[in-house]
């Protein structure tokens, strides 16, 4: 028995009435669009945004980076569009049924979307994609763990495919709606198939612009699709977006970014350090989109299987004796929130009953490990138990693999860890030994997020399953019967009353058995000049420029 | 018939340019081996979701799972062919990637080089052993460039002449009002090192009889200098090229950065974030080709430039 997902039948006004919310700046959940929208959209222009980071590689089937998503959502559209709340609406395809066992999902496509090089978007083509992106030469490192237990696809007919998986898949819907799982039209595939990485002419797609052109080392330029009249229901408009050209400019240095932003020669820039935000603000030709980026927070993964945080006792200690609030204040000037549970407020099924849960206490941290037998105390004041001294490594990457200042704030937690006689050692590790090291559980402490609009990367951090040699990111290497049963149930099950309730438990036990501390809440901050309207972001925090705008 | 003895020299070069290249790819493979860690697992990065199975299929495609002897083999093999393999991580061939970067570097290089002679020669001529005051300033300005790191003075350069004044644009390479401010950037250093030792040169070549000579034949001052000091100081500047070769690569990566142009030094530094190992050996064969192209230029201008060199 199929079970019927029905379409919300979700009106564009929504949408289409941003405002500004500057002051949800860093108060988590907000997002925002640009420019007052009252206006009728004037056609035309040429908008230039200018990203922080540079794709290695634009495979939307082979890529792993975020900015290759962020970029290529331009160029390629997904079956189903996912909103801010959760919900899915028609894209490339209209209506969709589930089966009851989540094994299969079967897609009714439009018929009337067509790739920019004149080929038709129909059933083959998804089944030529979704193969490509399991095929061993696409080497993918993303996309291929997004489709996950994925067994072929059937098409039944010129616009009804049935998309198989060896086991329940519920994440496979919001899978759906990235542009990892986009798709190229199957003539580029089968000609450029190994060097679609490349991007430029190569990369041939459904979406509203088109990849016209890339200067590696400075830009890529889109262009409008001037055919495109397929937008995912709830977009401000339909038809062909209204910008003539979009140029992407790499732009490395933050400094440099904000440079061209205030003086005119760029439109839009992303990436907005918290350091700037603050006189961003404060500029009334400059205005601000803010969103809480969702999915795993970045925190501290405490190894259960090393001492001495394999004693309860002491990763509690460390967990409550961290002066979060302060320190996330004082490192990213306000604009970040503090983050209470593993995932992110912006992520579905988010436990709102955390926050303030396990507020700082130092005199609960030392109490704590007296009960673990720390008591005694050396002569530079750390804790000690039968000789020997509280220490936990918790190595540093290389420079280049740090962002947000998270080497500061790691200095900022190794001086509270020493109030309550904690020594943290911080030895800064090559990459390969770095990976190697952490991966294999020979490390105290690992920190890092990741970044997904599904709490099933609570699967990813939490299942034993979920092994970081096997591509798992569960540094915790802790087993637990109820986590494991609760996070397999979260990816079998599109019930949500069940979801909400098997999420809300994984929360609250990794917390409780300090497996994680949460730290902060990254916000996207991408800066516009006020002539930009209707740039909004989407879920996964990434700037939409299909109903963007230039005006005065 | 034997080979006349220039044909000998032009011979000894080539062999000696061959080497040194052979050598550089040596060192460049070794030195990659030697990073710890499995290659694939480095070039991912942490955080990837990609699975055992995946980082085997890299490893095959990329032969990374046979034997270091013959990966190395294999690789001269293919270099000898005049191939430089694809990149891991871009999915192009090398030899590709390098031309379509070369020239903007090629440009940005000559640029700065060019700007560096002019402002060193100017600066060493203006105060070599004469105007106490101005060498002082000079000297001082000098040391000032050589100590500045070349992404800071980039920076303010560009907050004062792009955002500010908005005289150039911000980044890229549009067209040549673009070029200034990078080529300005990766000038001044070189400016500083070059203007110190032609000072120097110039200072203990004024100090000599034919200086003395040129004066009372009622040339001028400035006339001496540029005529007759300037040759004899220009000779230690010789032992300067390797030196100048790594500024002009090594500053390119940085004000390539900065000011988001395309380049070989945008591309090294890809490479080397991303331990592409076909990209760093093949920018690394493209420096040694310089530096041994750059040496062979400066021998012959040797020669025009000290007389005593030129042997019948």
């Amino acid at each position: 028995m199929p079970r019927s997902v029905r379409r919300p039948s979700a009106l564009i006004a929504a949408a289409a009435a941003g405002t500004l919310l500057l002051a949800g700046c860093g108060s988590g959940g907000g997002s925002a669009a640009a420019g007052g929208d009252a206006a009728k959209p004037v056609e035309g222009g040429s908008l230039t945004y200018a990203v922080d980071t540079e794709p290695v590689s634009f495979d939307i089937h082979a890529s792993s980076q975020d900015i290759t998503g962020a970029i290529q959502r331009n160029v390629f559209d997904s079956l189903v569009r996912q909103d801010d709340k959760g919900e899915f609406h028609a894209w490339l395809a209209k209506t969709w049924e589930v089966a009851a066992d989540l094994k299969s999902y079967t897609f009714h496509l439009r018929d009337d979307v067509k790739f920019t090089d004149g080929t038709v978007f129909d059933a083959e083509a998804v089944k030529v994609n979704f193969d490509r992106i399991v095929a061993k030469d696409t080497k993918s490192q993303y996309a291929s763990s997004l489709i996950g237990p994925y067994t072929g696809t059937d098409v039944i007919d010129a616009h009804t495919v049935k998309v198989n998986f060896s086991e329940p898949f519920a994440p496979f819907l919001q899978a759906a709606s990235t542009p990892y799982l986009g798709f190229y039209s199957p003539a580029t595939i089968k000609e450029n198939g190994p060097k679609l990485g490349s991007g430029g002419a190569v990369d041939i797609g459904t979406g509203p612009f088109v990849f016209s052109g890339y200067t590696k080392g400075q830009s890529a330029v889109f262009t409008k699709n001037p055919a495109y009249n397929w937008a995912p229901e709830g977009s401000a408009h339909q038809g062909a977006p209204y910008l003539d050209k979009l140029t992407v400019r790499f732009l490395s240095e933050s400094s440099v970014r904000i440079g061209a932003l205030n003086s005119g020669q760029v439109q839009v820039a992303d990436a907005v350090p918290p350091a700037d935000v603050k006189t961003l603000k404060a500029d009334s030709r400059i205005q601000l989109i803010t969103k809480a980026t969702p999915g795993a927070n970045y925190g501290l993964v405490l190894n259960t299987t090393q001492a001495p945080l394999n004693d309860p006792l002491v990763r509690k200690a460390v967990q409550r004796g961290i002066d979060v609030d302060t320190d996330i204040k004082s490192v990213y000037f306000g604009v970040y929130d503090r983050a209470w549970s593993p995932i992110s407020p912006t992520t579905p099924y988010y436990d709102a009953s955390l926050e303030k849960s396990w507020p700082y206490d130092q005199a609960q941290s030392n109490s704590l490990l007296d009960q673990a037998g720390w008591t005694t105390r050396d002569a530079d004041g750390y804790r000690t138990k039968d000789g020997k001294r509280l220490t936990v490594e918790w190595p540093l990457m290389p420079a280049e693999y740090v962002r947000d200042q998270r080497d500061t704030l790691g200095t900022a937690i190794q001086a509270d860890l020493k109030k309550i006689g904690v020594e943290i050692t911080r030895p800064r590790l090559d990459i390969g030994t770095y990976i190697k090291k952490v991966y294999a559980g020979e490390e105290g402490i690992a920190d890092y997020s990741w970044a997904r609009f599904e709490p099933d990367v609570l699967r990813l951090y939490f299942n034993s399953a979920s092994d970081p040699r096997k591509g798992g990111q569960n540094a915790t290497f802790y087993k637990d019967a109820d986590l494991d049963t609760w996070t397999d149930a979260g990816k079998a099950t599109l019930d949500k009353a069940v979801r909400q309730d098997v999420y809300s438990k994984t929360q609250k036990k990794a917390i409780d058995l300090a497996l994680f501390v949460p730290l902060y809440v990254r916000t996207a901050v991408a800066g516009a000049g006020t002539d930009v309207h209707g740039l909004r972001s989407d879920p996964n925090t990434w700037l939409n420029f299909y109903d963007t705008w230039l005006g005065k | 018939m034997t080979p006349g003895p220039l044909f000998r020299a032009v011979a000894k070069r080539l062999a000696g340019a061959v080497a040194v290249l052979l050598g550089a790819a040596t060192v460049a493979f070794t030195a990659l081996q030697l990073i710890p860690g499995d290659p694939v697992t480095v070039m991912l990065g942490p955080g990837t979701a990609a699975t055992p199975e995946i980082k085997a299929q890299i490893r095959e495609n990329y032969g990374l799972d046979q034997p270091v002897a013959l990966q190395y083999l294999h690789y001269l093999g293919n270099l000898l062919q005049g191939d430089l393999g694809e990149s891991y991580q871009l999915q192009r061939p090398v030899a590709g990637l390098i031309g379509d970067q070369l020239w903007p570097t090629v440009q940005l290089a000559l640029a700065a080089l060019a700007l560096a002679v002019v402002l060193a020669v100017t600066a060493a001529v203006a105060t070599a052993g004469r105007r106490p005051a101005l060498r002082a300033v000079a000297t001082l300005l000098e040391l000032l460039t050589v100590s500045s790191p070349p992404y800071w003075i980039g920076i303010l350069l560009l907050t004062a002449f792009s955002f500010q004044l908005r005289i150039f644009p911000v980044a890229g390479d549009q067209d040549l009002s673009a070029l200034v401010l990078p080529a300005v950037t990766l000038a001044l250093p070189l400016t500083g090192v070059l203007a110190q030792v032609l000072r120097e040169g110039l200072e203990a070549a004024l100090g000599q009889p034919f200086a003395v000579t040129a004066r009372s034949r009622g040339l001028s001052v400035t006339a001496v200098r540029l005529k007759h000091a300037l040759r004899h100081a220009a000779v230690p500047l010789v032992t300067l090229v390797g030196w100048l070769t790594g500024s002009l690569l090594g500053g390119a990566v940085l004000v390539e950065t900065v000011f988001a142009r395309p380049g070989i030094g945008a591309l090294t530094l890809q490479g080397t974030t991303n331990k592409d190992m076909p990209l760093v050996i093949g920018v690394v064969l493209l420096s040694a080709f310089v530096f041994v192209l750059l040496s062979t230029l400066v021998d012959l201008l040797y020669t025009v430039i000290d007389p005593r060199l030129r042997t019948g």
